[in-house]
């Protein structure tokens, strides 16, 4: 997971690259592979969710997401947390800039 | 006993500042199952939306008119308006709903993601704002090549 979290005025601008192969059922009957693909991801500072997303597989292979909102300061942590098909999660932290 | 009447406090102060983050959250994946399986845009926007009145005009879709690759095609959304819960459907895979974004509150509506679109088909953006109204947008986007795998 990459997370790039920029303040510019008073709004702060995500940049966002999660890891996953975002395989839905048909691209898994014809790959032969399993369904694997991220289905939430939220984005918290300060405790407080900011941004969520429910996802399904038509997003992308290793989705990306640009996203803003007000309300943060420089040096807030922003945590996101991913969860997938599987019940796999992942969480990543990066400091507002 | 004092301690006891204590601790128990405690436990409940803890279940009560764990609540509100999970209430939240709405994971529209489990909320509304309907609309993930839709294979056309209206039926996942009744599923997530229902059927009510919607103002066209106030979102602006940022996508290419041509996408050279349809494994990864950005979508842009932008609006001045405050929305709370912003989907995004698209008509050339074989479900229709994609992605639907949730901002709570201090939320700016400009967001970008990648999609994958298999053929050329309409983009539909609908987006729920603070006012309680449903507002939509739709553009047509042309894959040349298709991405999906399907």
């Amino acid at each position: 997971m990459k997370i790039k979290a920029k303040l510019e005025k008073d709004t702060t601008e995500v940049k966002l690259l999660l890891t996953s192969p975002m395989v839905g059922k048909e691209e898994a009957a014809l790959k032969k592979v399993e369904v694997e693909f991220i289905t939430h991801v939220t984005a918290k500072v300060n405790g407080k969710v900011v941004w969520e997303a429910s996802t399904g597989p038509f997003l992308s292979k290793d989705p990306y997401f640009m996203f803003n909102f007000k309300g943060a300061k420089a040096g807030d942590e922003i945590v996101i947390d991913t969860i997938d098909s599987k019940g796999k999660t992942e969480t990543g932290k990066a400091v507002i800039k | 006993m004092k301690r006891r009447k204590f601790l128990s406090l405690g436990a409940v102060v803890a279940a009560a500042s764990v609540l509100p983050a999970s209430l939240s959250a709405t994971d529209f994946v489990v909320t509304a199952p309907k609309a993930w399986e839709a294979a056309t845009s209206k039926e996942a926007i009744e599923a997530l939306f229902g059927s009510a009145a919607m103002i066209d005009g106030q979102i602006e879709i940022k996508a290419p008119k041509l996408a050279e690759n349809g494994g990864a095609v950005p979508i842009g959304i932008k609006s001045k308006l405050e929305l709370t819960t912003i989907a995004l459907f698209q008509d050339a895979n074989p479900r229709s709903a994609v992605v639907v974004f949730e901002m709570p509150e201090n939320g700016v509506v400009d967001l970008q993601t990648k999609i994958k679109m298999r053929k050329t088909a309409n983009v539909t953006v609908v987006a729920k704002g603070k006012d309680g109204k449903l507002y939509s947008a739709v553009q047509k986007v042309e894959v040349s090549i298709g991405g999906c795998g399907g």
